[in-house]
């Protein structure tokens, strides 16, 4: 097969629309007598429902329906996607996230809500919904996670007053662990808080749902990462209505990042309301909205030990986290500090005992889930500070600290897979390069004679490091199935070719900024070996692609591609026997190059055209084949893909102010083989804009009575372009060794390395400069930066 | 939202105390209020408006006097509700005579903000809060000024 | 209230409630739907709208505000054939494909519209004068890097005269109203 597009930075085929003004996100579909809605919620964290009084609200003209609690009763909640028992066998409690806070009954977080006001206009359902008076009985609430552990701290939910989730450990029984910790020449201890922040895709939620009585029909329009996930979830645990009576559509879905996985109560509750009035139904969030309702990121409450011999190996791991689930456990909420997390936390260190200790807690916030890196992040903060910490402790230089612990390479083929202390087989690895990458572009000698310059004047350098390994691709059905998760986690696809030999794609992957429009069908038509022009990719819509689990941890092209994969292979075995009916030959005479199919050693060939109109128009053909030329695969992966990679950042202190400026970002990451290098590139940008606006910029603040005070742009302090420098970016290739394309996913990579790394450059500058301090609380303001230098 | 303040003036402990006791005149220096109705003995129904940068609404609630300590001070307790979120505040007014003819005023509280004002501009809340409070102390100048038997 | 305006070369008017933003009568009445809407405090950019040759963020605009004025959205920057298909992108919107300046879309016909405004201004804007104009701008998924690059690509590759005149890139007011 030809290479012709497979790695080369194609431009975008989708890109049109949207810099033409033209893309269709689902706030732009206005359909015919469409109804809008808008939500009353609770002003407080945790206060119980008095009394609401709807007279005024709906006395007003152009108001057509208010619903409450008490007209929903009987549809269930929201549901949880993964469980994760306790460690004594106890059952994970899971509490039912209502659909609307009824009479009587407790709201658990600001923001969650006590009635649905649909309206002939936007601004009517708003004037309306702000004329619903509600009393309330507000109570007390705690937002942090290790406040909620505390005896008599407020209680989320009354049936489980230590307001435990689950808990949940992994790795060496703690013994061994202990013992190894007590052997070791040093221990780096941290104590630190990886706070608590909101994906803030650009794109605010937005539903339409829409019931047709003739057809029995519904169709929800949604800005989701995954369409079928959210109509099985709706239809089979929520609504309880037949899932071949709803169709599910993602049109052009303005980022996500984690917060679009998940089925969100909207969703359901205006499908619900397009039946009870007969007409459609859209709900679209405002960014105040967004902020107390998408789902959180992080948030975890941490105390790591490191142990070191005196030659600076690592002996051994030791950690206790307090994780915050939020008030409600949203769909793969379980799945975030546990599996996602806790099996990544070995690193890319060989690392004799580890053992970690999860406490997952309800508090009065909204709930916590997968944010870009999901786990991952949280696990790759976790050791990255505590190697670069270690080094200065030690007096090590932090690369060198690294070098000596890398786990040595292994490809997965002729050497098998990595097995580690915490449950996971990495599939292929060479750690060494990306590093010694990392260091030539920065120029580390040269460095730190600069930075030895700088600590006599005002303006302090620093340089962090941060290497990281994460698990995409997520994952083995059998495997995610044993670990808890409530659905496989396969893909599908659908490769039609069409009579004329044109190609139409269809994924279950869902691409929000992602570009499989472009990369898919780069895949497909270097495959086929025929123009990209002859292939369309479809995605998005549950009636017209079979089926599909949808886009998240960076699984698209690895999961999903494969799949396309799959129905290509098929279409080239049926098309290689209708080829060689043609040509009166053995298919095992024949090659596929190029579009055709050539009769070995001689000019005798057929192209893809061909054989497909003859697939169609079935005159001559092969006795006893179907015509036709179209098939559909599932996927499920043998293990997770393991990217890799060396984030370095540079950054300046200014010992006046505490202002941290970052200088310089340096990112060498290997995802495996690359379909469109200008796309990886793209990805791994955001990435580490995101990680690196974690660090310095963003952050949640609750106050006492657990209000997200800031709940606004204004307020929190996101990422702007004059924050961040150009980043430096390269590559080093180490292919997936069990999938077709030896991909291994490149989304979440920039979230998950870049964060430590920024980190760990304030702490290199600040020790630089005499300040020995150990942490600094993201995000790192110049206050906090400068209280670090003057305790 | 911290509500701390103090400010002198020119005039004596019972007159100030006078003013701080008579409904209409609260309602006209407490910012924003446009209305005191006397629903029980020192509980009032308060209407206010306020318009100040990022935070503007109309607000209904109650507003109460307790711990009345005759020309020292007392407890005010507003509790406010409106379509952009709910406030509750307690602040404590003392009032401290510095002669014959100048009393110092004094307020120390706290106002816990729910809902969409409680998200919605905190960094420049602290602004508004001092605002207010200027404004609540160039009213009760105002006042003294408009009513010459309060000179002493 | 009656508001006119012309909007990407039509005459538009249209009898509006007072409280109508700028931003809800084009997406809302004259369904450009290009301009988006990001938040509601004017902080993130996505709505950017040029009114008389100005980047403006029509979130913060009332309709009437802009009564009279000459408003161009994202879909009146390319130049137009006669059959209303597009005839040449403005260089910003080919720099914007060449150099990946957009992933999800969402923020991109703001980062477009901002941009437009600084070039108009200033002819070879350096990466400093460029990541400053974007200020007001918020973009989740590209980290800026190939935003700043694409905008460098349509300095570097738009002839002078075209960029100090945006009008050129807009086509010539109707004579007939719509209304709408």
């Amino acid at each position: 097969m030809s290479n012709k597009f497979i790695g080369q930075s194609i431009k975008r085929v989708e890109d049109k629309r949207f810099i033409t003004g033209k893309g269709r996100y689902t706030d732009d579909i206005v359909l015919p007598g469409m109804l809008h809605a808008h939500f009353v919620r609770s002003p407080y964290a945790h206060a119980r429902v008095v009394s609401i009084d709807m007279t005024e609200a709906k006395a007003m003209p152009g108001v057509i329906a208010i619903y409450t609690g008490d007209d929903v009763a009987d549809i269930n909640g929201v549901p949880c996607g993964w469980q994760v028992n306790f460690r004594n066998g106890e059952t994970m409690r899971e509490p039912k996230h209502p659909m609307l806070i009824p009479t009587g009954s407790t709201a658990k977080h600001a923001g969650d809500a006590v009635a649905i006001v649909i309206a002939e206009t936007k601004a009517i359902a708003t004037d309306a919904a702000e004329s619903v008076m509600v009393e309330w009985d507000e109570l007390p609430a705690v937002a942090n996670p290790a406040e909620a552990l505390k005896p008599g701290a407020p209680k989320v939910h009354e049936q489980f007053p230590d307001n435990t989730a689950f808990d949940w450990s992994l790795g060496n029984p703690i013994e061994e662990v202990d013992a190894a910790m007590a052997a070791a020449a040093h221990v780096t201890t941290l104590e630190f808080v990886n706070q608590r922040v909101v994906p803030n895709a650009m794109e605010p939620r937005a539903y339409i749902g829409a019931y047709d009585e003739m057809a029995d029909k519904y169709t929800l329009y949604t800005s989701t990462q995954n369409p079928h996930l959210i109509r099985l979830l709706m239809c089979a645990f929520v609504l309880g209505i037949p899932e071949h009576k709803v169709r599910v559509v993602g049109p052009d879905v303005g980022g996500g990042f984690g917060s679009k996985i998940y089925h969100y109560t909207e969703e359901a509750l205006v499908t619900w309301a397009s039946k009870q009035i007969g007409q459609p139904v859209k709900w679209t969030s405002d960014r105040s909205e967004a902020f107390l309702l998408d789902a959180h990121g992080r948030d975890h409450v941490t105390k790591a030990e490191m142990g070191f011999d005196a030659d600076g190996n690592v002996m051994g791991l030791r950690i206790k986290t307090v994780a915050n689930m939020g008030a409600y456990l949203s769909t793969f909420a379980p799945a975030v500090p546990t599996y996602l997390h806790g099996t990544l936390l070995q690193g890319l260190y060989v690392t004799p005992k580890i053992n970690i200790d999860m406490t997952c807690v309800f508090t009065h916030t909204v709930a916590v889930d997968a944010y870009r890196g999901a786990g991952r992040p949280e696990a790759t903060y976790l050791l990255e500070r505590l190697m670069d910490l270690a080094a200065l402790e030690m007096g090590m230089d932090p690369a060198e600290l690294r070098f000596k612990n890398f786990i040595p390479k292994f490809d997965g083929v002729n050497e098998p897979g990595y097995q580690t202390q915490v449950a996971l087989q990495y599939d292929s690895g060479d750690y060494a390069p990306v590093l010694e990458r990392g260091l030539e572009m920065l120029g580390y000698n040269d460095f730190r004679a600069a930075q030895q310059e700088a600590a006599k004047t005002n303006k302090l350098l620093g340089v962090g490091f941060s290497t990281y390994v994460e698990a995409c691709g997520i994952a083995p059905s059998a495997v995610v199935g044993a670990l808890g998760a409530r659905a496989g986690l396969y893909e599908s696809a659908q490769v039609r070719v069409q009579p004329t030999g044109k190609v139409s794609v269809f994924t279950g992957s869902h691409s929000h900024g992602q570009g499989h429009e472009t990369t898919f069908v780069q895949v497909v038509a270097d495959k086929l070996g025929i123009p990209m022009e002859d292939v369309e990719l479809v995605h998005g819509d549950s009636d017209t692609v079979a089926f599909g689990m949808g886009t998240y941890g960076s699984r698209s092209l690895a999961v999903g591609g494969s799949a396309i994969m799959k129905s290509i292979d098929k279409v080239l075995e049926k098309g290689a026997k209708i080829a060689a009916h043609k040509l009166e030959c053995a298919e095992g005479d024949l090659t596929y190059d190029e579009g055709k199919w050539t009769v070995k050693g001689t000019d005798k060939s057929i192209g893809f055209g061909d054989v497909a109109l003859t697939a169609y128009v079935p005159h001559v053909y092969p006795a006893g084949l179907e015509p036709g030329l179209d098939f559909s695969s599932f996927y499920d992966p043998a293990n997770f893909t393991y990217p890799f990679g060396c984030h370095i950042a540079v950054v300046e202190v200014d010992k006046e102010t505490g202002k941290t400026t970052l200088k310089r970002m340096i990112a060498v990451d290997d995802v495996g083989n690359v379909i469109n290098p200008m796309i990886v590139d793209g990805q791994i940008h955001g990435g580490l804009a995101q990680g690196i606006g974690q660090a310095m910029f963003e952050g949640t603040i609750y106050d006492e009575n657990a209000q997200l005070t800031n709940g606004t742009y204004m307020d929190y302090c996101m990422p702007r372009a004059d924050d961040l420098p150009l980043f430096e970016t390269d590559r080093r290739t180490t292919p997936c060794p069990h999938n077709p394309l030896g991909v291994k996913g490149a989304g979440e990579a920039g979230a998950i390395g870049s964060t430590p790394a920024v980190v760990n450059a304030v702490i290199d500058a600040l020790w630089s400069g005499g300040h020995q301090v150990k942490d600094i609380l993201m995000p790192m303001t110049p206050e906090r930066v400068w209280r670090a230098m003057n305790n | 939202m911290e509500l701390t303040g103090s400010h002198t003036l020119d005039a004596p402990v019972s007159t100030i105390w006078t003013m701080l006791m008579d409904t209409d005149t609260l309602a006209r220096v407490v910012p924003g209020v446009t209305r005191l109705e006397k629903t029980a003995e020192n509980e009032y129904l308060a209407i206010a408006e306020i318009k100040l940068g990022p935070v503007s609404g109309a607000f209904t609630g109650t507003l109460s006097l307790s711990d009345i300590r005759e020309n020292e001070g007392y407890t005010l307790h507003v509790k406010q509700n409106s379509k952009i979120g709910n406030a509750d505040a307690t602040v404590s007014i003392a009032l401290k005579p510095l002669s014959d003819a100048q009393t110092e005023i004094s307020f120390d509280g706290n106002a816990r903000l729910s809902g969409l004002l409680a998200r919605t501009g905190q960094r420049v809340i602290s602004g508004v809060a001092t605002t207010l409070t200027k404004q609540f102390f160039a009213n009760v100048e105002n006042e003294l000024a408009a009513d010459p038997t309060t000179h002493s | 209230m009656q508001v006119n305006l012309t909007v990407n070369g039509k005459v538009r008017q249209a009898d509006l409630e007072d409280r109508t933003l700028l931003v809800d009568f084009l997406r809302d009445n004259l369904r450009l739907t290009g301009t988006h809407v990001g938040c509601d405090t004017s902080s993130c950019g996505s709505c950017t709208v040029h009114v008389d040759g100005v980047a403006v963020k029509s979130c913060t605009l009332l309709a009437a505000q802009a009564d009279g004025c000459t408003v161009t959205t994202i879909e009146g920057l390319a130049q137009f054939n006669a059959n209303g298909t597009i005839g040449q992108l403005h260089p910003l919107q080919e720099g914007f494909k060449e150099c990946h300046g957009l992933q999800c879309g969402f923020c991109t016909p703001g980062m477009i519209m901002t941009a437009a405004d600084l070039l108009s201004r200033q002819r070879n804007p350096s990466e400093h004068d460029i990541r400053e104009a974007l200020e007001g701008n918020i973009c989740r998924c590209t980290g800026y890097h190939n935003i700043v690059k694409a905008i460098q690509w349509a300095a570097d590759h738009t002839p002078a005269p075209l960029l100090a005149d945006h009008h050129v890139w807009t086509n010539e007011p109707t004579t007939e109203p719509a209304a709408v």
